[in-house]
C-alpha cells in the first residue's frame, strides 16, 4: 500500500464494520436494503445478512431477497464474497448456487476499500433494473438455494 | 513517520517508553493509528489471570475525538457487548483532548475492576449482575478461563 498507511487515515476492518453494523441499525434511504450480522454474537465480524426488496417495475418487484455476504480477514482492502440465498435469475448471480460473480457487479469489479455492504447491495439491485434483468421469468416465490 | 500529527508521535513513544503497569500497546506495523492491545486481567477481579486483546483506532479527528476500543477478547461483563464493544462515558460524551490512550486504557482497566450493572450495554449480563452477583461473577471467571486464558492475540 502507498506510504504504508502512515500518512493517511485509514479505518481498521472491525471499526469500518462495526460502523457499517451502526449504520444497518439506524436504518438507511428507503428501507428497500438492510444488512446485519447473521451472528449477534461473531466477535469477528465476518458473516452477514443482506436483504434487497425488488425494485418497482421489475421482475423482482415486491419480493424479499436474502444474501450472505462473507467479509474475510483482508476485508476492506478486499472486497466481501457474496451468495444468494433465495434463488433469483440475475445476470450475476450463479444460476444453481446464488453465488454473485464478482467480475459481473461493478461495485465488486472495481472494489475500493471506501465501499461498503451497502454499496455491494445497492449495485446489485441496479443490476435488478437494468435492461438485460428487468423482465427476466424468475423462480417461484420463496425458493432458496439452501 | 511524516504527516502523523506529533501528539499520537509523542503518546506512541511514551506508552513505549513508561508502559502502564498491566496493559501492552504496540502500533500496526502498516498503520500507526491502530494498535494491538492487551490487557491483564485486574488482581481480585473475575478476570484474573486473563489476557485480554484490545483494539484501539485513533480517529483522524483525535484528539477532537476519542479514540475507538473494543475488546477482541470475549468477556462476561455488564459494560461489554458480545461484539466488544465497551460502554464507558469517556468515549462517548465525556471525551476530552486533555485525556490520552493512556487514560482510556487506564480506565478499562479500572472498568473491569468495578463493573457497573447500572449503566448497562449489555441489559442480559446486567440483569444477571444484579440479580444475582455471585453467580455472574462465577461466570465471569468462567469466560476468563475459556477464553482469556493460552488465547493468541487475532490477526
Amino acid at each position: 500500500m502507498a506510504g504504508s498507511g502512515q500518512t493517511e487515515c485509514v479505518i481498521p476492518r472491525n471499526f469500518k464494520l462495526l460502523r457499517e453494523l451502526e449504520l444497518g441499525e439506524k436504518g438507511v434511504g428507503d428501507g428497500t436494503l438492510s444488512w446485519g450480522l447473521a451472528n449477534d454474537s461473531d466477535i469477528t465480524l465476518s458473516d452477514w445478512i443482506g436483504t434487497i426488496i425488488g425494485p418497482p417495475r421489475t421482475a423482482f418487484e415486491g419480493r424479499i431477497y436474502t444474501l450472505k455476504m462473507h467479509c474475510g480477514e483482508k476485508y476492506p482492502d478486499q472486497p466481501p464474497t457474496v451468495q444468494f440465498q433465495t434463488r433469483i435469475n440475475l445476470s450475476c448471480v450463479q444460476k444453481d448456487t446464488g453465488v454473485v460473480d464478482p467480475k459481473k457487479v461493478n461495485c465488486l469489479r472495481q472494489w475500493s476499500r471506501n465501499a461498503s455492504l451497502a454499496d455491494v447491495l445497492a449495485g446489485i439491485r441496479d443490476l435488478m433494473v437494468s435492461k438485460e434483468n428487468y423482465k427476466v421469468s424468475q423462480p417461484a416465490e420463496g425458493t432458496t438455494y439452501f | 513517520m511524516a504527516g502523523l500529527p506529533r501528539r499520537i508521535i509523542k503518546e506512541t513513544q511514551r506508552l513505549q517508553a513508561d508502559p502502564v503497569p498491566g496493559i501492552s500497546a504496540v502500533p500496526d506495523e502498516s498503520n500507526a493509528r491502530h494498535f494491538h492491545v492487551e490487557v491483564a486481567g485486574p488482581v481480585k477481579s473475575p478476570y484474573e489471570g486473563g489476557t485480554f486483546h484490545l483494539e484501539l483506532f485513533l480517529p483522524e479527528e483525535y484528539p477532537m475525538s476519542a479514540p475507538k476500543v473494543r475488546f477482541m477478547t470475549r468477556i462476561y461483563h455488564p459494560n461489554i457487548d458480545k461484539l466488544g464493544r465497551i460502554c464507558l462515558d469517556i468515549l462517548k460524551d465525556k471525551w476530552s483532548p486533555a485525556l490520552q490512550i493512556r487514560t482510556v486504557l487506564l480506565s478499562i482497566q479500572a472498568l473491569l475492576s468495578a463493573p457497573n450493572p447500572d449503566d448497562p450495554l449489555d441489559t442480559t449480563v446486567a440483569e444477571a449482575w444484579k440479580r444475582d452477583e455471585l453467580g455472574a461473577i462465577a461466570q465471569a471467571r468462567q469466560f476468563t478461563k475459556e477464553y482469556a486464558m493460552g488465547n493468541k492475540p487475532p490477526q
